[in-house]
C-alpha cells in the first residue's frame, strides 16, 4: 500500500451517500414494477398502485411483479448481510455463502426433497406436483443450515481457523454439489425443470408466500445486527487481539456464523442459489464507507436489496419472455468484479 | 527428494516403484476383469472367459465385449488422465488443493460442450474435445488470474477456482434450462457417467490421455523443478514462461479428452496424487505414474460400485467418487501439512 492509503481510508464518507443509497433502494422497486413481459403503460401502473386500475393490470402488478420484487429485496438483504458476516468472522474479504457449502447444502436438500416428492406421488406420470413447491424454502433452509453446522463442527477441533473454515466450506460445497447432481442424474427424469429453475437462482413465479416466508428472517436478522455490533468490530482482528479486548471469541464466532447461515440458508431456500451477491455487495459497501466500519453494515443491507432488484430487472428485460435467471445475471456481473477485487486483495 | 536419488539407494529400494506400479496395474486388471462379470446381470467366471475367447454373437459375448470391457477400460483411462491432470496442476501451482475441479478446468470444459450440444447440434462430437480444451484453458487461466499468479495460496486458489466454477455452473444450468428435452441424458453425463460407453468413445479419448501421459513423463524433471520452487527452477535455468504454459497444456489436454466421454468425474484428480505421494515416490516421474495407476484403479472400482449397487438402475460414477473422494479431501484439509505450501512461500 502507498503511504497515501491511511489518509484516504480516513476520509469521511460522502454526506450524500446514505440518503442517495436509501433513495436508490426506494427507487429500485418503483423502476422494477414498471417493466415486465406485459407492457403496461405508466398510467395503469400508477392507477394500480393508487388502488384502482383494471383487473388484469391489478393482477399483473399485485400478484406477479410486486411479490417478486419484495421477495428479491428481502433475499438480497439477507444474502448480502450473510456475506458480510462471513467475511468478517473468517477475516477473509472473499467469503460468500456459496463458498461455504451453505448454498450447496440447500441444493442437496431441495434435490432430495423433490425426488422423494415426485416418487412418492406417482413415479410414472408427469403431473405437476403442486404441494411440495411451497415447502422448498423451508427444506432448502434446513439443508443450508445443516451444511453450515457441519462445517462449523469440523473446524471446532482446530481453534476455528478461518482458513480451514473456508477450505472446508469449498470442499463441502464441491462434495454436496456433486452428490446433488449425481442424485438428479441417477434418479430424476421427470419434473427436472422445477429443479433446474430453482438451481439457476431464479425469482420467476415468486409469490407473496415466499415474501412472507422470508420476512421473519429478514426482520429477525436486522433486529439482531445491532446486538452483534461490538462482537463484529472485534472479530475483525486476530483471535488473540479480540480476546484481549474481553471478547468471548468462540461464542461470538459461533453466534455470528449461525446468524449468517440462517440468513443465507433461508434466502437460498426461497430464491435458489443466487451467487456472488453475498460476495460483491459487502465489498462495494466497504469501498463506499471508506473504512468507517459502523457504516458498512447498513450500506450492505441497502445495497443488497437494490442489487438483486436491478439484476432481476436486467434479466427480465434482456430475456423478455425467456427471462434470464437472476443467478446467471449476478454470475455474469460478479466474475469480472471478483477478478478486479481479488487482484487487489493481498 | 533429489538427495535420496543421488545417494545410492538401499537394496530393494530401486525396485520399489516398479513393483508398486505393477501391483496397482495388476489390481486394476483384476478390477476390470471383475467388472466384466459384475453388473445388473452377474456372469460366472467361466462364461466371461468363454465370451472373451469366442467372439461368437451370443448375448453374453455382446454383454462382455461391447458393453462391459470398453466401459471398464474407459473408466481406467479417465481416472488415470484426471489423476495426471491433478498432479500437474498441483505441481504447477505448488498447491495441494489444486485439481481439475478446484481450478475450474472441469467446469470450463463442460460449459462450452453443453452450449455446443444445445445451440449447435449439427457440430460433430469429434470436435467436443477441442471445444472442451478451449474452455478448460480459459477457465484455468481465469482462475490463475483471479488467484493472482500461478503461485496461488491455497485460499486464493480455492476461492478463485470455486468462483469460476460457480459462474460456469450458473451458465451451464441456464443453457440446460433452455435445452428442454435432452436434459436427463445431459445431466447423467454432467454427473460423470460412463453408461453405455463403447469402443469408439474409448478410442476418441485414448490419444488425449496417452499424449498427455507421454508428454508429462518425458518432462518429469521439469515438473520436479516446477514443484520445488520458483527460485530452484530459475536457478537451474528453467524458462518458466515456456514451461508453465506447456505443463498447463498437458494438464488440460487429458481433461478435454475425458470430459466429452465421461463427464467431469469429481475428486479423482484431486485425491489420487495425494495417495500417490503417500507411497513416497522418488520423483515426479514415478509420482505421476503411480497417480495415474491409482486414479485408474479408483475409477474402475467406483464405476463397478456405481453400476452394481442399485442395479438395475445406474448411478453416475461421479456420485460414487464424490462420496469417496469428498471425505478424503476434507481429511486432507484438516491435516496441517495440507496447508504447508503456503508457509513455504
Amino acid at each position: 500500500m502507498t503511504p497515501l492509503a491511511p489518509s484516504l481510508a480516513a476520509r469521511p464518507p460522502a454526506r450524500w451517500l446514505l440518503p442517495a443509497l436509501v433513495g436508490l433502494t426506494l427507487a429500485a422497486p418503483l423502476v422494477a414494477v414498471l417493466f415486465g413481459v406485459a407492457d403496461l403503460p405508466l398510467r395503469d401502473v400508477a392507477d394500480v398502485l393508487a388502488g384502482g386500475g383494471s383487473a388484469g393490470a391489478r393482477s399483473i402488478i399485485l400478484d406477479i411483479r410486486l411479490p417478486r420484487i419484495v421477495t428479491g429485496m428481502l433475499a438480497g438483504m439477507q444474502l448480502a448481510t450473510a456475506g458480510f458476516l462471513l467475511q468478517t468472522i473468517t477475516r477473509n474479504p472473499l467469503a460468500d455463502p456459496s463458498l461455504m457449502g451453505v448454498s450447496q447444502g440447500a441444493t442437496l436438500a431441495v434435490t432430495l426433497f423433490l425426488m422423494i416428492a415426485v416418487y412418492s406421488h406417482d413415479p410414472g406420470s408427469n403431473t405437476v406436483v403442486e404441494l411440495p413447491l411451497s415447502w422448498l424454502p423451508a427444506v432448502g433452509m434446513l439443508g443450508g443450515l445443516a451444511a453450515g453446522g457441519f462445517i462449523y463442527l469440523m473446524t471446532l477441533r482446530h481453534d476455528l481457523g478461518a482458513l480451514r473454515l473456508t477450505l472446508c466450506g469449498v470442499a463441502m460445497g464441491a462434495l454436496l454439489q456433486a452428490v446433488a447432481l449425481g442424485i438428479v442424474a441417477g434418479w430424476g427424469s421427470t419434473r427436472m425443470e422445477v429443479l433446474l429453475e430453482w438451481l439457476s437462482g431464479s425469482l420467476y413465479a415468486r409469490r407473496w408466500e415466499h415474501a412472507v416466508f422470508l420476512a421473519p428472517f429478514t426482520l429477525a436478522g436486522l433486529a439482531v445486527l445491532p446486538l452483534l455490533r461490538r462482537p463484529l468490530e472485534l472479530l475483525r482482528f486476530e483471535p488473540a487481539v479480540a480476546r484481549s479486548f474481553g471478547l468471548a471469541y468462540a461464542r461470538s464466532f459461533s453466534l455470528v456464523l449461525l446468524v449468517s447461515c440462517a440468513l443465507a440458508a433461508s434466502a437460498v431456500g426461497a430464491v435458489g442459489p443466487i451467487v456472488f451477491v453475498g460476495l460483491i455487495v459487502p465489498h462495494l459497501a466497504r469501498r463506499l464507507a471508506r473504512g468507517h466500519f459502523p457504516l458498512v453494515l447498513p450500506l450492505t443491507v441497502v445495497l443488497g436489496a437494490s442489487t438483486v432488484t436491478f439484476c432481476d430487472l436486467l434479466g427480465r428485460l434482456l430475456g423478455r419472455a425467456d427471462e434470464i435467471p437472476i443467478g446467471v445475471v449476478t454470475a455474469l456481473c460478479g466474475v469480472p468484479l471478483l477478478i478486479v477485487l481479488l487482484r487487489r486483495t493481498p | 527428494m533429489t538427495t535420496r536419488r543421488a545417494a545410492s539407494p538401499p537394496r530393494g529400494e530401486a525396485l520399489r516403484m516398479p513393483v508398486l506400479t505393477g501391483l496397482l496395474l495388476v489390481l486394476a486388471a483384476l478390477a476390470i476383469a471383475g467388472g466384466l462379470a459384475i453388473g445388473d446381470r452377474t456372469l460366472p467366471s467361466g462364461t466371461v472367459l468363454d465370451a472373451l475367447v469366442s467372439k461368437a454373437g451370443r448375448v453374453d459375448t455382446i454383454l462382455v465385449w461391447t458393453l462391459r470391457l470398453p466401459r471398464s477400460l474407459a473408466a481406467f483411462l479417465a481416472g488415470a488422465g484426471l489423476a495426471l491432470a491433478g498432479f500437474l496442476l498441483q505441481a504447477l501451482t505448488r498447491n495441494p488443493l489444486a485439481g481439475p475441479g478446484l481450478t475450474g478446468v472441469s467446469a470450463g470444459a463442460v460449459a462450452p460442450i453443453v452450449a455446443a450440444f444445445v445451440f449447435w447440434p449439427a457440430l460433430s462430437s469429434v470436435w467436443y474435445p477441442l471445444v472442451g480444451f478451449a474452455g478448460g484453458m480459459a477457465a484455468a487461466s481465469a482462475t490463475f488470474l483471479i488467484a493472482s499468479g500461478r503461485m496461488a495460496s491455497p485460499l486464493h486458489l480455492a476461492l478463485g477456482g470455486m468462483s469460476v466454477s460457480l459462474f460456469l455452473h450458473a451458465v451451464t444450468t441456464y443453457v440446460l434450462l433452455l435445452s428442454g428435452p435432452q436434459v436427463p441424458s445431459l445431466l447423467f453425463w454432467l454427473a460423470g457417467g460412463l453408461q453405455g460407453r463403447s469402443w469408439p468413445q474409448l478410442a476418441a479419448m485414448t490419444p488425449f490421455v496417452a499424449v498427455a501421459l507421454a508428454g508429462a513423463l518425458s518432462i518429469h524433471r521439469v515438473v520436479d523443478l516446477l514443484s520445488l520452487s520458483e527460485g530452484a527452477a530459475m536457478g537451474m535455468g528453467l524458462r518458466l514462461a515456456l514451461w508453465r504454459p506447456l505443463v498447463l497444456f498437458l494438464a488440460v489436454l487429458p481433461v478435454a479428452g475425458i470430459v466429452p466421454v465421461a463427464g467431469p468425474i469429481a475428486f479423482v484428480g484431486l485425491a489420487a496424487p495425494h495417495i500417490a505421494r503417500l507411497l513416497r515416490p522418488p520423483g515426479s516421474g514415478w509420482a505421476m505414474t503411480l497417480a495415474a495407476a491409482i486414479g485408474g484403479l479408483t475409477t474402475v472400482l467406483a464405476d463397478l460400485i456405481a453400476r452394481s449397487i442399485a442395479a438395475p438402475r445406474e448411478l453416475p460414477v461421479g456420485l460414487v467418487t464424490a462420496l469417496i473422494g469428498g471425505p478424503v479431501f476434507l481429511y486432507l484439509v484438516q491435516r496441517p501439512r495440507a496447508l504447508a505450501v503456503e508457509a513455504c512461500r
